[in-house]
């Protein structure tokens, strides 16, 4: 099996070091084509409060935007898109159900929290 | 079958081998300690949540904080954070002479954003703003603030300390691409962190 850069992978690629990984072998211009794209996604997210939006979508928008430019950065400078489905799957899945799992449980119980106050 | 077609079976129908991930043990610890601390931001961050819709009101960030500033701020740990990506492509090219300028260049970026941060929070300090009390009427306001980015700029901190080493050991020629790759994942992280936190603190 070969990536892009053309380097093994797999279970029969040498690790004889973290070096022997392949993902770190991208072109450089990568890199910046994906730093333009996080540059752009932050000013669309300081500037959001300027545009003619209802504040919901205006949260949503921040939201996604966030996901995306974290996705970018563990996907093109973590280099996790090159990366087996086991480790990704064992690395983001577990942290984005955790998280999830955290802040589904807090956002009901604050609102709660928020309704006996004002009660 | 003998014990070795039964387990030759096995591996091929997982495919894992001896080496399920596929990366060393070192870039593996790496990855669950940045998981450990990922699950500790979010922690830090579902509180500041809870808090603040607990609240009901909330300071408005624009009376607060400088936008422009926290644009900077965040202008340079992007570039920081390709810096540091093509420090590690030029380690991972051989090229460690280009590898360590850019791991200087990152250095430098995250001694800016630490110098940007201790302004911000004089700033804010000379305002009145306390752990425990600030002028904008919610005291937990200023406490999550100090707590959730003064976390993170220990991190930051730490990382600076950490890319000063590299680049002194790339120059001795002690360090090699997987140093810097370690180092880089960390730096992305430190950078993955301010995302959220840019985002839920001064944005939302």
């Amino acid at each position: 099996m070969t990536t892009i850069s053309g380097h093994m992978t797999g279970a029969t690629a040498p690790l004889t070091g973290v070096s022997a990984q392949p993902m770190g072998v991208m072109p450089y211009s990568k890199y910046w084509i994906s730093w333009g794209a996080l540059l752009g996604l932050t000013m669309v997210m300081l500037f959001s409060e300027t545009l003619p939006l209802y504040r919901t979508a205006a949260v949503m928008l921040l939201l996604v935007a966030m996901l995306v430019k974290a996705g970018v950065i563990a996907a093109w400078f973590m280099h996790l898109r090159f990366e087996r489905a086991a480790l990704v799957i064992s690395i983001v899945g577990a942290t984005v159900l955790t998280a999830v799992a955290l802040f589904g449980l807090i956002v009901p119980d604050a609102i709660a929290t928020l309704r006996q106050a004002a009660q | 079958m003998t014990s070795m077609e039964h387990r030759t079976a096995a591996e091929v129908h997982w495919e894992g081998g001896v080496s399920p991930f596929g990366v060393p043990w070192q870039k593996l610890m790496m990855w669950f300690f940045l998981v450990t601390d990922a699950l500790l931001f979010a922690g830090f961050l579902a509180a500041y949540g809870f808090v603040r819709l607990a609240n009901g009101t909330w300071p408005v960030r624009s009376e607060v904080f400088s936008m422009p500033f926290i644009g900077l701020m965040t202008f340079v740990l992007i570039t920081s954070s390709a810096t540091m990506a093509t420090a590690v492509g030029a380690a991972h090219r051989g090229d460690l002479r280009l590898a360590r300028t850019f791991v200087v260049l990152t250095t430098i970026g995250g001694l800016f954003f630490l110098g940007c941060q201790a302004r911000e929070w004089t700033g804010l300090i000379l305002e009145g703003a306390r752990l425990t009390a600030n002028p904008w009427g919610v005291p937990a306001f200023s406490g999550f603030f100090f707590m959730i980015t003064g976390f993170h700029g220990t991190h930051v901190l730490i990382g600076v300390v950490l890319l000063a080493l590299l680049a002194a050991r790339l120059r001795s020629g002690r360090s090699s691409a997987s140093g810097v790759e370690l180092v880089g994942l960390y730096w992305h992280f430190v950078d993955l962190v301010w995302v959220f936190i840019f985002t839920f603190f001064y944005l939302i």
